[in-house]
């Protein structure tokens, strides 16, 4: 068994380019396959469960949540999945607007009403500015 | 000449280690940011050769390198712009009467964004403009 310790992953040529083995011979981007945030929210406090890269959160409204950035993303763009956990009834997560400084997503129930939820998660992936 | 590392784990002075098959298996294999009324389009993506617009909110996503297997994670959401506010809304893999994916393959994935019913209308496809796909699992 190998191990490398490091603190920092720097690319030779270019600074954010890491080229990984990810299949029997396939390659690809470290940088690129890496959710650059996420976060786990529970709406109802509204609180922070567990994160990466996100400096805080707003309570946008009823239902919608803004993580926001500690590192913002490059530009807009950028891609993002929601999910959520909620009691009692059925519901479904969208993601509201998108910037480069923090990604805007909502709790629906039925017929498109903003409810909070116990959990929330957003995930963001493209590049960091 | 660019250099190699192989190695089993990364490990951090203080942020604890990584085994590297972590870091492999748990990246996102692709990944895209489309616009899916008119002329579809992507806005970003990752390993994405091309976006096909099948039918009204309809799309197959095609990939620059092949997945190992068909047995991939689809990830998806839209962003709600839906002025009409019928309901519950779904962007997920496309599946025929008995469950089936219409297309879930090593090279290609066929997407359907789905409205929910209500009063004022039953349900079916719509174009979307803001859809989000990951994809998760091993490349060819």
């Amino acid at each position: 068994m190998s191990e490398i310790k490091v603190d920092t992953l720097t690319g030779k040529t270019t600074a954010n380019d890491i080229t990984v083995t990810v299949g029997a011979t396939a390659t690809m981007s470290l940088e690129q396959g890496l959710a650059k945030a996420w976060t786990s929210i529970n709406q109802s406090t509204p609180a922070i469960i567990q994160s990466l890269n996100t400096a805080s959160i707003t309570d946008s409204g009823v239902g919608v949540i803004d993580p926001n950035f500690t590192n913002n993303m490059n530009a807009v763009g950028w891609c993002s999945i929601a999910s959520l956990r909620n009691t009692g009834n059925y519901v479904h997560a969208t993601i509201l607007t998108d910037t480069t400084s923090k990604c805007r997503a909502q709790s629906l129930i039925n017929a498109n009403t903003g409810e909070d939820s116990v959990d929330i998660g957003v995930a963001n992936y493209g590049d960091l500015a | 000449m660019a250099g190699k590392i192989i190695a089993d784990t990364l490990e951090h002075s203080t942020a604890g280690s990584i085994a590297t098959n972590y870091v492999v298996d748990g990246s996102a294999k692709s990944w895209v940011n489309f616009n899916g009324t008119g002329t579809i389009a992507s806005r970003d993506s990752l390993n994405v050769s091309g976006l096909v617009d099948n039918a009204v909110g309809d799309y197959t996503c095609t990939y620059t390198s092949s997945m190992g297997n068909s047995d991939y994670v689809n990830s998806s959401v839209a962003m709600c712009e839906d002025a009409n506010a019928r309901g519950p809304f779904a962007l997920g893999v496309r599946i025929d009467g008995t469950g089936v994916p219409t297309t879930h393959t090593t090279t290609a994935t066929r997407y359907e964004y789905l409205y929910g019913a209500s009063a004022s209308s039953d349900g079916g496809t719509q174009d979307a403009p803001h859809l989000y796909i990951i994809v998760h699992g091993d490349l060819a």
